[in-house]
């Protein structure tokens, strides 16, 4: 065994000026580089992302309780290891120069903001400035707006309460801002030591005790499971992720744009390897051949050749995750100037699974040319024309579908998507087959109408219909991969992209009385603001499935879902929103009205294990409410309007106790307009989600720029397949091309001839690719992405050309011996 | 019977015509017999198509015959499955081709190491430096095989033949691909080394010097062994 290894590796090394053997760890390198540089970013950012949306929250967890927090709940907190802080709020009126204004209240401790910093400035309109803590005793930091409400400037004193305090700073940005529902514009933020002196509190004053911690992951969710089922009925406990669906969702996009990206160049590197693992099998069956007329068992032969793979493989899959670790740390360099945060370390995991992966694709696209070798008969040394029984084309497929679909799903995390890629892959395969042959037919009827290079051109393509067809596919394949990345890139993201216009809501007002509506909805035209209009909402918490409790029905990870942990916010329509669509079952109709039905939003249906026709109880206030599910929703979350999860029928659940929710935007030199709203409605509360949206808006541009270094990988991948593909007919082409050579054919013939051949070949394949990507893009567009679909016109135009031109060139390359040697020379060498 | 290496009885094999749906073989070989002896060496001579080439490859076990038995030092072929062949190759059985079949990413000097290499042997290069010596390339060990001139190629062949130490050596065509005076440097240097060896030596052959140089010439014609001189 060990000899055998020994004698592969040995070979290898004697093989390696074999062309096929270079493609071979060229796509392999490619195919891991571009696998674990993406992984490897992908867990940079998304750790980036999580501890921005930390930042949003100034922790990465938040425990809201009306009542004091209990001492035990704390010292669990330091038992797991969490920083914490300790925030209370509340909103009270403050005076200043005789101006009364209500205010939203935040008293700090000296902990506080365990994440991210405050920024303050030392004048009104002076620079910002980062801080790490809160105000000192004695002193407040107010936000803008409360220096025109009240008149006052910097240094000037206030009134909270009993207690003197002196205004010593303007806030501008405080990064508990954006968490829940509860922060009332306009804010100010005070010591929690000097609470006491205002003599605020009084039994049955409304606050908000906060228990802020953070952590790593696990530290969080050993805390959140011990918290969990003690949490009382006044007691929230609030993620990292509470609040900001937009931002999970254009994460969630970014990833899956990402992963396509990483997915394409795999099977590009993968259909490379196959094709030159096949042409490594091809010149090898003489050898093994020969291998076994010498003695050689089917058993040495498997072990040789696997030894080789297995060498080529490991050293292709480290090179890769070196160039890959490398290139990783291009991208961060170069879009460090839209990263606005410090990326956070890369694990190993990548890396491995980089490598893993590697080594899949190629045990899966070069065994059965392995395989094979082995079932080379002896015979062959005496009788040329003999070929290795081939293997059943089930295993050949098999192993390389198998081996795809584990690294495309292992590598996304994204079944969905894998098939979707895979599955338009294959119809695409057929289809292209089909058409191949339909063209090659249509090109022989041509052959009469041509003359010279042109039709010795085109005769020798039709000659080996088999092979070039095969050839055909390959490169049609791979020019469909190129050609979708670049879909990808300049249209997909950039439609995506402006899924999120300039005038996207930037505002939320929440809190909103029944009475108050219709005030507000005449305030807002008035004003010349535009909403969708004011959502009824309604707090519920999910209580059982068909009846049966949630804690003994649904998997525990699920439990840990933020919608099973906390309270829901439930509403109701007689109208689907307009950034909703229906993914299975029908809106309710006159007839349904009333009577009690749910709409459902599909990804959380599908972490509960519902579907139509399903029942979920919801608990309001103190009473249980059934409903069925009559169709499911998905939700574009990054739409920034009020979305919900469970939207019931009309006139279910009117009667509960109600707030409507709308958004709006409002240009930044509007902001006045918050004022005179808070004015007149002073119980509402004004939500500013500027940040949110830079922040989404941010996301988009670092995946758009990142795509854009990801198609430079798959442009590499395909360059090596057509490479891998022109190389596994070349040694054919020579020859014949010699043999025109011999028998007085001109270099310029011969030139002319080649043109003609690759130039029909490259458009062919060109036209094929085409109509392929048009195909997936079709699926990925209306299924996986929720975009609308058109053609693309300019690719059918010049898709072919491109195509030509690149397999012309590169042909040109390999073909370049044929006119500059002489005849002779070639004939001998091969 | 003991003195036999290689012992043949009724040796028959068919092949399917060209055309299949016609369901009709061709005969190859039909009722062979023969018996060779240790150290003997015995030329096979016949037209074109007469079936030299396959009687070989049944002898060498690199084919499965039709009918009859292959006796080969005691060991019947048709009881062995293909590995066990291949191990009776490697033990006992070395080859001469006409096309040389040298591997061409190797050196001279590592094809004729090969099969010393795939049996794991560690002196592998010291052997095969030995008998590129003996046939005289000693100036040639890192050349390839499209560097080397037919006759040089021929006597790597018979250096990568001759290194494993076989007792049965199978040449098919030696001369074949060679002019010649080529083809008689290469003769004189088969049977040179043969008698060193005391190696067992089957040449299928259109060349009649060479079948004369052989202890016993056996004509086959149209599938039959005709006569045996």
């Amino acid at each position: 065994m060990l000899n055998d290894i020994k004698l592969g590796a040995r070979l290898l090394l004697r093989d390696w000026h074999a062309g096929e053997l270079k493609i071979l760890l060229l796509a392999l390198i490619i195919s891991v580089t571009s696998m674990s540089s993406i992984g490897l970013f992908i867990q940079r950012i998304e750790g980036a992302m999580l501890d921005q949306t930390g930042q949003f929250l100034g922790a990465n967890l938040i425990l809201e309780s009306s009542r004091e927090i209990s001492e035990e709940i704390k010292q669990q907190a330091q038992q797991d290891q969490l920083d914490s802080s300790h925030v209370i709020s509340f909103s009270s009126v403050i005076v200043a120069n005789d101006q009364f204004q209500l205010s939203h209240i935040k008293a700090v401790d000296d902990n506080y903001p365990l994440l991210s910093e405050i920024r303050i400035s030392e004048q009104l309109y002076g620079d910002e400035v980062a801080r790490s803590h809160g105000p000192a005793r004695g002193e407040v930091w107010l936000v803008p707006r409360l220096f025109n409400l009240l008149g006052i400037q910097l240094g000037d004193q206030i009134e909270i309460g009993r207690h003197q305090l002196t205004v010593s700073a303007v806030l501008k940005y405080d990064p508990g801002q954006a968490f829940s529902f509860m922060s009332i514009a306009p804010k100010l933020l005070m010591h929690i030591d000097d609470i006491e002196a205002t003599g605020i509190i009084q039994p049955g004053s409304r606050i908000k005790y906060l228990l802020a911690l953070a952590g790593d992951e696990a530290q969080r969710k050993t805390f959140s499971q011990w918290l969990t089922p003690r949490l009382e009925q006044s007691q929230k406990l609030l993620g990292g992720t509470e609040g900001s669906e937009a931002v999970n969702s254009a994460m969630q996009k970014s990833k899956q744009y990402l992963s396509l990206a990483a997915m394409l160049s795999v099977m590009l590197s993968g259909i490379a390897i196959a094709m030159a693992a096949n042409r490594y099998g091809e010149r090898h069956y003489n050898q093994s051949a020969l291998m076994r007329c010498i003695g050689a068992q089917q058993k040495n032969i498997i072990r040789i050749f696997t030894a080789q793979i297995v060498i080529i493989g490991v050293i292709g899959c480290l090179a890769g995750i070196v160039l890959g670790y490398i290139t990783q740390l291009g991208i961060v360099a170069l879009l460090a100037e839209l990263i606005s945060s410090e990326l956070p370390a890369a694990t190993l995991w990548p890396l491995f699974s980089g490598f893993l992966s590697g080594m899949i694709t190629l045990a899966g696209f070069s065994l059965p040319a392995i395989l094979r070798l082995k079932s080379t008969p002896p015979l062959k040394v005496l009788r040329d024309d003999l070929a290795p029984l081939s293997l059943s084309l089930w295993l050949v497929y098999g192993l390389a579908i198998g081996s795809i679909i584990s690294v495309m799903w292992w590598q996304s995390g994204n079944l969905q998507l894998t098939l979707m890629v895979l599955l338009g892959t294959l119809v695409c395969v057929l289809a292209l087959y089909i058409i191949s042959s339909l063209l090659f037919r249509a090109c022989n009827t041509l052959i009469p109408l041509l003359k010279g290079p042109w039709k010795v051109g085109l005769q020798q393509l039709l000659r080996h219909k088999q092979r070039n067809q095969l050839q055909l596919l390959a490169l049609g394949l791979s020019m469909m991969v190129l050609m979708l990345i670049f879909l990808i890139r300049n249209d997909l993201i950039i439609r995506w992209q402006q899924q999120l216009p300039e005038q996207a809501p930037n505002h939320f007002i929440i809190n909103i009385q029944s009475d108050e509506v219709a005030g507000i909805k005449s305030f807002l035209a008035e004003k010349n603001v535009s909403t969708e209009g004011l959502f009824p909402m309604v707090r519920g918490r999910i209580e059982k499935l068909n009846g049966v409790p949630i804690k003994e029905t649904v998997a525990d990870n699920a439990q840990l879902d933020n919608a099973l942990r906390r309270e829901l916010n439930l509403s109701w329509n007689d109208q689907m929103q307009q950034n909703n669509s229906l993914v299975e079952g029908q809106w309710w109709t006159e007839d349904k009205i009333g009577k009690p039905y749910i709409s459902i939003e599909d990804g959380l249906a599908q972490r509960l294990g519902v579907g139509i026709g399903d029942s979920i109880t919801f608990k309001i206030v103190d009473e249980e409410i059934s409903a069925s599910i009559l169709n499911i929703r998905s939700v574009q979350w990054d739409s920034f309007q009020p979305n919900f999860y469970v939207i019931f029928s009309p006139d279910i659940i009117n009667d509960y106790p109600v707030t409507y929710i709308s958004s709006f935007y409002l240009p930044k030199t509007e902001k006045q307009t918050l004022n005179d709203l808070v004015r007149v409605y002073p119980t509402v509360t004004v939500l500013e989600i500027d940040d949110i949206m830079n922040q989404v808006k941010a996301i988009m541009q670092q995946v758009s720029t990142t795509i854009g270094y990801v198609m430079l990988f798959v442009l590499f991948a395909g360059l090596v397949v057509l490479a891998a593909a022109l190389q596994s007919t070349i040694d054919q082409r020579m020859h014949a091309a010699t043999i025109m050579r011999t028998l007085g054919a001109s270099k310029a013939f011969l030139s002319r001839t080649q043109f003609s051949e690759f130039i029909i070949l490259g458009y062919l394949s060109g036209l094929l690719a085409v109509i392929a990507t048009e195909t997936v893009a079709y699926g990925l567009y209306t299924r996986v992405f929720h975009l609308g679909f058109e053609l693309h016109l300019s690719l059918w135009l010049y898709g072919p050309l491109l195509s030509s031109a690149l397999i012309f060139g590169i042909s040109r390359f390999y073909m370049r011996k044929v006119t500059r040697l002489s005849p002779a020379r070639i004939l001998r060498e091969a | 019977m003991s003195r036999n290496i290689v012992s043949v009885q009724n040796l028959s094999k068919q092949v399917n015509a060209v055309d299949r749906e016609s369901g009709k073989t061709i005969d190859i070989l039909t009722g062979v017999n023969l018996e060779i002896k240790y150290a003997e060496s015995v030329a096979i001579v016949g037209a074109s198509g007469s079936g030299k080439s396959t009687l070989l490859g049944l002898l060498a076990g690199l084919d499965e015959a039709s009918a009859g038995e292959i006796i080969i030092h005691q060991q019947k072929l048709s009881q062995l499955d293909e590995d066990q062949r291949a191990r009776l190759r490697s033990e006992s059985v070395g080859f001469i081709f006409q096309s040389f079949q040298l591997l061409p990413s190797l050196t001279a000097l590592e094809n004729v190491m090969f099969p010393l290499e795939l049996q794991g042997d560690a002196s592998a290069a010291e052997k095969a430096r030995q008998l590129l010596d003996r046939v005289g390339l000693a100036e040639r060990y890192a050349h390839y095989p499209r560097q080397l001139s037919g006759g040089e190629q021929q006597r790597v062949a018979i250096a990568r033949a001759f290194v494993t130490q076989p007792q049965l050596l199978f040449a098919d065509e030696p001369t074949g691909n060679l002019d010649k005076a080529t083809g008689e440097t290469i003769i004189n240097l088969l049977f040179e080394m043969n008698r060193e060896k005391q190696t067992t030596l089957v040449i299928v052959t259109h060349d009649d010097t060479l079948a004369q140089r052989c202890d016993r010439c056996l004509l086959l014609q149209d599938g039959k062994l005709q006569h045996a001189e």
